[in-house]
């Protein structure tokens, strides 16, 4: 989307801004959430380098919650590395889509560099993203999203590091609310994405998802993905013919 | 509690760490491959958003840790009202305070 008053605006200022956008809200909510993970962590057996580690490399709360519990009951290194990666399988779609929405390609990074970026995006970046695209130019959006991703990352990881220790400061009647508020952050953010087929893909994945679950454990998430996507797709595309409207 | 000794310890992080950069390493080769109006494209976007909100909504369905303390209940209504008033005020920050707010009033009063 171009063609409004932030065509003006370079990119450390976009980048300022997205950070200021980070400090809003999700921030703080993802450094409690990055806590809650490493009090599982720790009641898991990591000790705090471990814990701090996966929080870093693996950056994606579902996957590393699978790995945490996964560690508690001494699977095997082959369990833990199937379960992860069908856990984080939607970093896979979520890097092809945020490089799409921030025309990756135009800006001519090397693949290590690509690849680094990538390292930073999560769910909230990724969600966040669908957001600044309704405000901001495209060619802006990389610059966006690196003074955003690199914030939540940095409280994450502060989070992660805090909740090793403090995990007891809070009372868990506090703590559960402060946990609460990153899934539904996320969702409505979705929500809120400019594309009609898009928000039909969340509540048809979403609604799928808690049915699956009792029979296919873990892979529902793949399956609900797949079929909410495609039905959201070819009902987009098909039925509604939503790609033929001027505005989304 | 487990039985790893130091290294096994470290190799199953490597492994969680591996099992994770590898899908984003392939979602930045494949990125480049694929055009970007394409209905690839469409398809790609609204599978991400079906996966995604199915981990949240198995997240908030069967919930571990804390959050496990609450019942379904308390947390269908902190959803349900954030999602209610995101589709009448449009405002996000606004909408996410209702949510959060209707799920601690629900789990003190029901």
């Amino acid at each position: 989307m171009s063609g409004t008053i932030h065509d003006t605006l370079n990119p450390s200022q976009v980048r300022q801004n997205a950070m200021f956008d980070a400090l809003r809200a999700p921030c703080y909510a993802l450094c409690v959430t990055m806590a809650g993970f490493s009090t599982i962590a720790r009641e898991s057996g990591f000790d705090f380098m471990m814990t701090v580690f996966t929080s870093l490399g693996v950056w994606g709360m579902p996957g590393q919650v699978a790995f945490a519990s996964l560690y508690s009951a001494s699977a095997s290194l082959i369990a833990i590395f199937f379960a992860v990666s069908l856990a984080n399988m939607r970093m896979f779609l979520m890097v092809i889509s945020a490089a799409d929405m921030m025309q990756l390609k135009s800006h001519n990074l090397p693949l290590w560099k690509r690849v680094f970026w990538m390292q930073f995006l999560a769910v909230t970046a990724w969600a966040n993203l669908g957001l600044a695209q309704q405000k901001y130019p495209s060619h802006l959006l990389l610059a966006y999203y690196q003074g955003f991703s690199l914030t939540i990352f940095i409280f994450g990881i502060l989070g992660t590091i805090l909740g090793f220790f403090l995990s007891d400061i809070l009372p868990p009647e506090v703590l559960r609310v402060v946990i609460f508020v990153t899934p539904i952050y996320i969702l409505l953010l979705m929500m809120s994405a400019g594309q009609k087929a898009n928000r039909l893909a969340v509540l048809i994945g979403g609604a799928l998802s808690p049915f699956f679950f009792p029979f296919v454990g873990e892979w529902a998430i793949l399956l609900a993905g797949i079929i909410g996507g495609s039905l959201a797709s070819f009902y987009g595309h098909y039925i509604a013919k939503w790609h033929l409207e001027n505005v989304p | 509690m487990n039985d790893y000794g130091f290294f096994y310890s470290w190799l199953a992080v490597f492994f969680a760490i591996l099992a994770t950069v590898i899908w984003r390493f392939i979602g930045v080769v494949m990125a480049s491959r694929i055009p970007a109006d394409g209905p690839v494209m469409v398809w790609v976007n609204t599978m991400a958003y079906a996966m995604v909100s199915a981990v949240l909504l198995l997240i908030l369905v069967r919930p571990i840790g804390v959050l496990a303390t609450t019942s379904l209940d308390h947390r269908l209504i902190g959803l349900f009202a954030g999602l209610l008033v995101m589709f009448f005020s449009k405002r996000l920050i606004f909408s996410l305070f209702c949510g959060v707010c209707a799920f601690a009033i629900a789990i003190h009063i029901i």
